[in-house]
């Protein structure tokens, strides 16, 4: 089956999911790309899709363009004018195993704080080796250090970040230590989204 | 046109470049204005849902609104002056149930239709609510249903069920929040708000902010427009709205189990929204018995909690 290609950069919300409507009335069950270039019209669709029991296998994102691929899902039908009805808005985005870093120092283990640096330094190194599995890094106590200007895994913390994973860095420590201002990569969390992100995680790898 | 009002030293008839308006003394001016590009077919519910919308601002502040100028911007060329008759119709009914009088307006041609007014009320200089009146314990009761951002969006995409759309944007856009506003004056609230452009969300977080307290909304105690929630899952939510959602973002604390859907439309920007009232627990009974009598929700959505600096500013419970 041929792939059609829905061009909706620049075009304001709701007309991206109207195209989409269109495509799929006159062409049911086409594979679709869809580009937008805006998250908006990217939520939308996505959603609009999952309505319509289609499932977006890949989302990608080019400079300012998202590029959403589209295929029916296995419980695609040809006649779903009732799909009002089902609600699958949740769907869960990643099926790997959602894993945790927590770390709460800026030094691995107790005995020697130099070796203790080299060897945090080589763990956040060799990190990305979890691949997608690895969903969220938390920083607290002096562990919130390595989010700070000087820091020897900086650069390996902002590539993670760049790659989606999600870095929270602890409010009340940055202040603590009053480093609030040289934070350069996270975002800045409070003890509720820790305690909720270690219910949310499949696993919690704690340092 | 009008049979001459007492509050206008002036007369519509005469031409005049400006009203002169007698105005009570001791009193404070309430002004505001607002206005906007069509969101109903029907040019005369236009006239009233924009009107209502300009109107809110006054009720916000436990105002009364006692002038209202025209802002008009139409199509001359384009579009047959009947249309312009009805919206102009429709404020001024608006205006005229608001007890207000009008005294004045202007119009230019434009590309594009929009409408609205310029309004004066009055308010006891020492008596009103704004946005920094929130104190921790004050519940949360909202007056007019959410969604009417996204039920805009759904017409404007001729979507499924549009008509039914409208109907409801008339009852509730249309509405004007005078029992919203006697309820301020009537119990002497100092937090109040009307909900529009940021969303219940944006509006509410802007309170907190002001009256440097922490706020609580409950999800499943929101009265969300059902048609609504159920457009918003096929992706009719305007960009708008998302752009709320982004900007409050670092502000916000969303619980686990909340439905990340409802989360949106807690930011859907909302056109002639309701009331959002901070109201002290000894007087709930009587607000509610109020806005009741005069047809309005009085939604008990969610609490004034003391301020945390290591929390959002604004919670969303499921």
């Amino acid at each position: 089956m041929s792939t059609r290609i829905l061009e909706c950069q620049g075009l304001p919300c709701p007309q991206p999911v109207l195209r989409c409507k269109d495509c799929i009335e006159s062409d049911p069950g086409t594979e679709m790309v869809i580009l937008v270039d805006n998250d908006a019209a990217c939520e939308n669709v996505t959603r609009f899709l999952g309505v319509k029991k289609y499932e977006v296998v890949s989302t990608e994102k080019d400079g300012d363009t998202w590029k959403l691929t589209a295929r029916p899902s296995s419980t695609f039908t040809l006649d779903d004018d009732a799909s009002a009805e089902t609600n699958e808005f949740s769907q869960p985005r990643d099926k790997g195993t959602k894993t945790l870093v927590f770390i709460a120092s800026p030094v691995i283990g107790e005995g020697d704080d130099v070796l203790g640096g080299k060897l945090m330094q080589n763990f956040v190194s060799v990190l990305p080796e979890l691949g997608s599995d690895l969903w969220r890094i938390i920083l607290l106590n002096g562990g919130v250090k390595l989010a700070i200007t000087g820091s020897p895994v900086l650069d390996k913390l902002q590539a993670l970040e760049k790659n989606g994973v999600s870095i929270l860095v602890c409010g009340t420590c940055l202040e603590f230590f009053t480093i609030l201002d040289q934070k350069q990569v996270g975002e800045t969390t409070n003890m509720l989204d820790v305690v909720t992100s270690m219910q949310l995680a499949d696993k919690v790898l704690s340092m | 046109m009008t049979q001459q009002d007492d509050r206008l030293l002036t007369s519509l008839g005469d031409n005049e470049d400006s009203a002169i308006v007698r105005f009570p003394a001791g009193k404070a001016l309430v002004q505001t204005l607002d206005f906007f590009t069509p969101i109903v077919n029907d040019p005369y519910w236009f006239g009233q849902i924009a009107a209502a919308n300009a109107l809110s601002d006054v009720y916000a502040m436990g105002g009364l609104p006692y002038t209202a100028m025209n802002i008009v911007c139409f199509p001359i060329k384009k579009f047959p002056k009947e249309i312009l008759r009805e919206i102009l119709h429709g404020g001024m009914d608006k205006i005229r149930e608001a007890g207000a009088v009008l005294a004045g307006g202007h119009s230019v041609e434009d590309e594009e239709t929009k409408y609205g007014l310029s309004v004066t009320g009055i308010v006891d200089p020492d008596h009103f609510a704004s946005n920094k009146g929130l104190r921790a314990g004050d519940h949360l009761l909202l007056t007019k249903p959410i969604g009417t951002g996204v039920l805009a969006t759904g017409l404007k995409a001729d979507w499924e069920g549009s008509e039914k759309f409208e109907e409801i944007l008339y009852r509730w856009a249309g509405m004007l929040n005078a029992a919203g506003g006697e309820v301020i004056r009537e119990l002497d609230l100092i937090g109040a708000t009307d909900v529009t452009g940021f969303g219940l969300g944006g509006h509410l977080l802007e309170m907190a902010r002001a009256s440097k307290v922490d706020v609580v909304l409950r999800l499943g105690d929101i009265p969300f427009i059902p048609e609504a929630v159920e457009l918003a899952g096929m992706g009719m939510i305007p960009a708008g709205s998302f752009a709320n959602k982004k900007f409050c973002a670092s502000l916000v604390e969303i619980f686990p189990q909340c439905d990340p859907l409802l989360v949106d439309l807690v930011f859907d920007a909302q056109t002639s929204g309701g009331l959002l009232l901070g109201v002290p627990e000894a007087k709930v009974a009587r607000a509610v018995e109020i806005l009741e009598q005069h047809g309005a929700l009085a939604a008990y959505v969610g609490d004034v909690v003391v301020f945390d600096p290591d929390r959002g500013s604004l919670r969303l419970h499921p």
